[in-house]
């Protein structure tokens, strides 16, 4: 188990240090993302009291949607002959993918920490009581749309049409996330009990990671 | 060859007696004749079901035995499982639009898990053509038929879970002895399953063979050649005839 | 299939060469050997432990290194920084890395990364790595392309320092010539199966 785990934070030490050369998702992705929040109010209409409402659910969809990209940036997939030195040094495939599962997880919680004053600027969304638990909820999204990011991207490692098939893996699996973070904005916006929600935020992620272990090695003997 | 024209022919024989059948049945009082869309929304969401059914467990054989006709099947049945599915959710929404006044009802949770079904596994067979050599594609999808099948179940016990405007289940639901349907619907709706099984079983023998064949393509270009074998020395000083 | 009815024993402190055409299956024996491929028929055992086995397989891996045709560097990350990420060599500190990049002669490139670094200095980065922590397979597949008479110096160099510490060396390539000396044996790779050069 600790080699599983050295393994994986040399692993996150990599890929933060490498996108923090590429700067992918700090000077494309971020923008963009901010880009696509300013297209709604624009393709709706300037009601402000729409564009309140539809505020927190944009973001949602806009977190999903865009950080399908932060999961798939370029630094993130090594090329074949430094996966093969990196299980060659020992670190196995499970721990490979345990550990881009959590560079992804804090990279995509940087791109929320970044949209959400956007969105609150652009929206005026109505208060909130209890809005630190969205950064509980904040957490679980990432993680999960980070691991599945993570299983796309090995399944399509390699593909010419890598950009175009991930994404419609990881989109269809998402939609429960994206469900759960509405559905958890909207409840605490109303003073409800949310606790149902963050548990099955909890058993998603806890599912995909678990899946992604078990399932690495095979997909990594079926790479060779 | 032969079993297949069997198989087809059958197919069309109980589907003409379904036709018939179904036609027989009397309008309902609310929904009219659209009810008898039933017919065919049922059977190809069973089908729909069957096909990913056998797509996980030819998933599963394969990262079991690396054996590719297991791989073959898995796909074969898939491709045909969205065939089913783009089926099952027209009829859905060509029977929605007069009976709820929508084409699509987001409220829906079981229009709206089954899209994203679709998608998932539109996903699955865009990973197949994405991947040129038969196993490293084999290896790639098994894993991805696997999890794609965690969908089906929450697909189907959707309308349990979420009450929502959708009809609740007519076959395969928990309290059977209660059944929603009309006696009157039944010999039509088992018919049109019977024919809709024989033409998926037609569908996945040819698509099998097709992929067989496929495989067996790209094999003979690419490795079943020995070693060594594929180069030749140059001719030096030499040109071409 | 590409190998068939290959035979090979190679002994500790060896080195053996293998030569064989384009296409001979020279890389997808070393593959075999550094189980990252997986047999699909017939036995390998790779330092005691079948290959077969993949679960006993994770365990052994760290003792064998593969210097492939393409080298296996990150390009974001500088050349100190290729070295110091791997897991098994982070432990030893910045010092003996620093004192490895100046034995391959990169110490004043420590800190180009290695998208700007050429295939030369590159090749000397893996080198680099081997002498860090030697390792008891050690697998060459063309490592000699694109260097120069200095780095293909040190081929050899690694390559007999890996010999002393006890461990094999199979070496792939076209310029067997340039590490003559060093050679156990010589095999010739032909129609999938290994002869003793002539």
């Amino acid at each position: 188990m600790s080699g599983l785990l050295w393994g994986a934070m040399s692993v996150i030490r990599k890929d933060l240090l490498a996108e923090g050369r590429a700067g992918e998702v700090l000077t494309v992705t971020i923008p963009f993302g901010a880009l696509a929040l300013l297209f709604f109010p624009l393709s709706i209409n300037t009601d402000l009291a729409v564009i309140r409402q539809i505020g927190p659910g944009i973001f949602w969809a806009v977190v999903l949607l865009f950080g399908i990209l932060v999961t798939l940036r370029a630094t993130a997939a090594d090329p074949p002959q430094c996966r093969d030195l990196l299980l060659l040094s020992g670190v196995e495939p499970a721990s490979i993918f345990l550990g881009r599962t959590a560079a992804g997880t804090l990279l995509l919680l940087v791109f929320e920490l970044v949209l959400a004053p956007v969105m609150v600027v652009f929206y005026s969304p109505e208060g909130i009581a209890g809005w630190p638990w969205l950064f509980v909820v904040a957490g679980l999204v990432a993680i999960g749309l980070a691991a599945l990011g993570t299983l796309a991207a090995t399944l399509s490692t390699g593909l010419p049409s890598r950009s175009a098939i991930a994404p419609l893996l990881v989109a269809p699996l998402a939609a429960p996330i994206l469900l759960a973070a509405t559905e958890t904005t909207d409840l605490l916006r109303t003073g409800q009990g949310i606790i149902r929600w963050i548990l099955l935020l909890v058993a998603m992620d806890l599912a995909l990671i678990i899946a992604g272990m078990l399932v690495a090695g095979p997909l990594e003997e079926s790479m060779q | 060859m032969k079993t297949q024209s069997v198989i087809g022919g059958a197919a069309v024989v109980v589907m003409g007696v379904g036709l018939f059948l179904a036609i027989e049945v009397p309008p309902e009082q609310v929904q009219g004749d659209f009810v008898k869309m039933l017919f065919i929304h049922v059977p190809s969401v069973m089908i729909a079901y069957l096909a990913f059914t056998v797509g996980l467990v030819g998933s599963l054989a394969y990262l079991a035995t690396k054996n590719t006709s297991a791989d073959r099947l898995a796909a074969a049945s898939i491709e045909i499982g969205v065939v089913f599915t783009m089926l099952t959710l027209a009829t859905g929404m060509i029977w929605g639009r007069p009976t709820w006044g929508v084409w699509w009802d987001w409220g829906d949770a079981r229009m709206v898990s089954a899209l994203f079904m679709l998608f998932f596994y539109l996903g699955y067979l865009a990973l197949r053509r994405g991947v040129t050599d038969p196993k490293t594609r084999a290896g790639r999808t098994a894993v991805l038929g696997v999890v794609a099948f965690v969908q089906v179940p929450i697909v189907h016990f959707s309308v349990t879970w979420f009450r929502t405007l959708h009809q609740p289940a007519t076959l395969f639901r928990p309290d059977v002895g209660n059944a929603p349907l009309d006696s009157v619907f039944v010999p039509p709706l088992l018919t049109a399953l019977a024919a809709f099984l024989l033409v998926y079983l037609a569908f996945i023998r040819a698509r099998y063979r097709l992929a067989d064949r496929q495989d067996e393509l790209a094999a003979a270009q690419m490795t079943s050649e020995l070693a060594g074998s594929a180069v030749a020395e140059p001719i030096l000083g030499g040109v071409h005839e | 299939m590409i190998l068939k009815d290959l035979d090979l024993v190679v002994e500790a402190s060896e080195i053996v060469a293998v030569r064989g055409p384009n296409g001979s299956g020279k890389t997808t024996l070393l593959r075999l050997i550094s189980t990252l491929l997986a047999p699909t028929r017939g036995s390998a055992h790779i330092l005691g432990v079948d290959a077969a086995d993949r679960q006993a397989v994770l365990g052994c891996r760290h003792r064998i290194a593969l210097v492939g045709h393409v080298p296996a560097l990150w390009p974001e990350l500088t050349l100190a920084e290729n070295i110091s990420v791997l897991p098994n060599l982070r432990p030893l500190g910045a010092g003996p890395i620093a004192e490895a990049l100046k034995t391959v002669g990169l110490a004043k490139a420590a800190d180009r990364r290695a998208d700007r670094a050429s295939l030369g200095m590159q090749r000397r980065v893996e080198f680099a790595r081997i002498r860090l922590n030697l390792p008891d397979v050690l697998l060459l597949d063309e490592a000699h392309a694109g260097l120069d008479a200095g780095a293909a110096a040190l081929v050899e160099d690694t390559a007999r320092l890996v010999q002393s510490n006890g461990g094999s060396v199979i070496v792939v390539s076209h310029e067997v010539a340039r590490m003559q000396g060093a050679l156990s044996r010589v095999l010739d790779l032909v129609d999938g199966r290994l002869e003793a050069a002539s």
